[in-house]
């Protein structure tokens, strides 16, 4: 019975959105951004599979599933962009300057880094997209010969710690505009980060979404010609 | 709408970005292209917000959720990341600082600079 149960897609699709509404209620409970539901939702389902030594398959079956929503949850993130249609267009050069300059450094420091640590290919192409939210940077890993799980785990730490150093940074670097802090969060540190500037400010939470979507679009296309 | 009206319109969004991407001559993710479409129709004003609300309202409250699977995926390659552990936390946690800094002043500078030129915005 337990081996017909954990070959059914059931069992990936029951664990993921157990693991995730535990994790989401974890969060809110402690309102610590360190408790990052995607970190703690994935550690809880590893932690499952390692304990009751069930192979990844098994969860694989459900979990593929899943990952095929990203990309409807990617292609809805063009809401964002529709409804701050408004504030993109007042500040468009800026915010497409920022977004452009943020996406490049990001890739030029990552790729500096790799060279400095002289790392496979592989390593290499998982790492360049970590800037940007997972639904996008997962697939540009793809593309590129990354692995996705990678890639996937630097972008949520990376989100993590924009999101709780963001505040630090602008008082660090001396950034004053809310629409020039916004947009530095979006491009840092994607949608993870978005959730606390939404906190910081709604200007800083509007242009730090909209920044999310082009720095995903620009790293992209940016990659493309690596 | 009926959900099922609005699963049509953005799966077939996602089914017709991955025939374009089969086109491309070059390797580019579906799920931008599909992200492009749906902003191109909205902007058009083909797709209304009303269109697609309930299921884009249940996509970004749960978006989290996507990506699990991925990085429970990471368990296949944990011997990778173990090789590579210190490269790989220099690097997410180093990148982020530097990003955000350029990023920040740029549009900072961009700003006060179209600003001081015309002292209206420029669209």
């Amino acid at each position: 019975m337990i081996d017909a149960m954990l070959s059914s897609p059931f069992f990936g699709l029951t664990l993921t959105a157990a693991c995730w509404c535990f994790a989401l209620r974890l969060q809110k409970r402690t309102g610590l951004l360190v408790c990052n539901p995607v970190l703690v939702a994935a550690l809880l389902v590893i932690g499952v599979l390692t304990v009751f030594h069930i192979p990844l398959e098994s969860y694989n079956a459900g979990g593929s599933m899943i990952k095929l929503m990203l990309g409807p949850a990617t292609a809805v993130l063009a809401l964002n962009i529709y409804q701050q249609r408004q504030i993109l267009k007042s500040h468009f050069l800026p915010v497409l300057a920022g977004c452009l300059m943020g996406s490049i450094t990001s890739i030029a420091v990552v790729l500096a880094f790799c060279w400095f640590f002289a790392t496979e290919d592989v390593f290499t192409a998982s790492m360049l997209p970590k800037s940007i939210t997972t639904a996008i940077a997962v697939g540009i890993s793809e593309s590129g010969g990354g692995i996705q799980g990678i890639t996937a785990a630097s972008v949520v730490i990376t989100g993590v710690e924009g999101a709780i150093l963001s505040p630090l940074f602008a008082r660090l670097f001396r950034v004053t505009d809310p629409v020039a802090e916004g947009v530095a969060i979006g491009a840092c540190s994607h949608a993870i980060g978005t959730s606390k500037a939404l906190e910081i400010g709604v200007l800083q939470g509007a242009m730090s979404s909209v920044s999310l979507c082009v720095c995903g679009i620009l790293t992209s296309i940016l990659v493309l010609f690596l | 709408m009926h959900i099922m009206a609005e699963i049509a319109i953005i799966f077939g969004i996602c089914l017709l970005s991955e025939g374009i991407a089969a086109l491309l001559p070059f390797v580019f993710p579906a799920s931008v292209i599909s992200m492009l479409i749906l902003a191109a129709l909205l902007l058009t004003g083909v797709v209304k917000t009303k269109h697609i609300q309930l299921l884009s309202g249940f996509f970004i409250a749960n978006m989290g959720m996507f990506f699990i699977p991925s990085l429970v995926g990471t368990l296949e390659y944990a011997e990778t990341l173990r090789a590579q552990f210190i490269p790989f936390l220099v690097i997410t946690l180093l990148t982020t600082p530097v990003v955000y800094l350029v990023t920040a002043w740029t549009v900072q500078l961009l700003t006060r600079l179209l600003s001081r030129k015309g002292g209206s915005r420029h669209d």
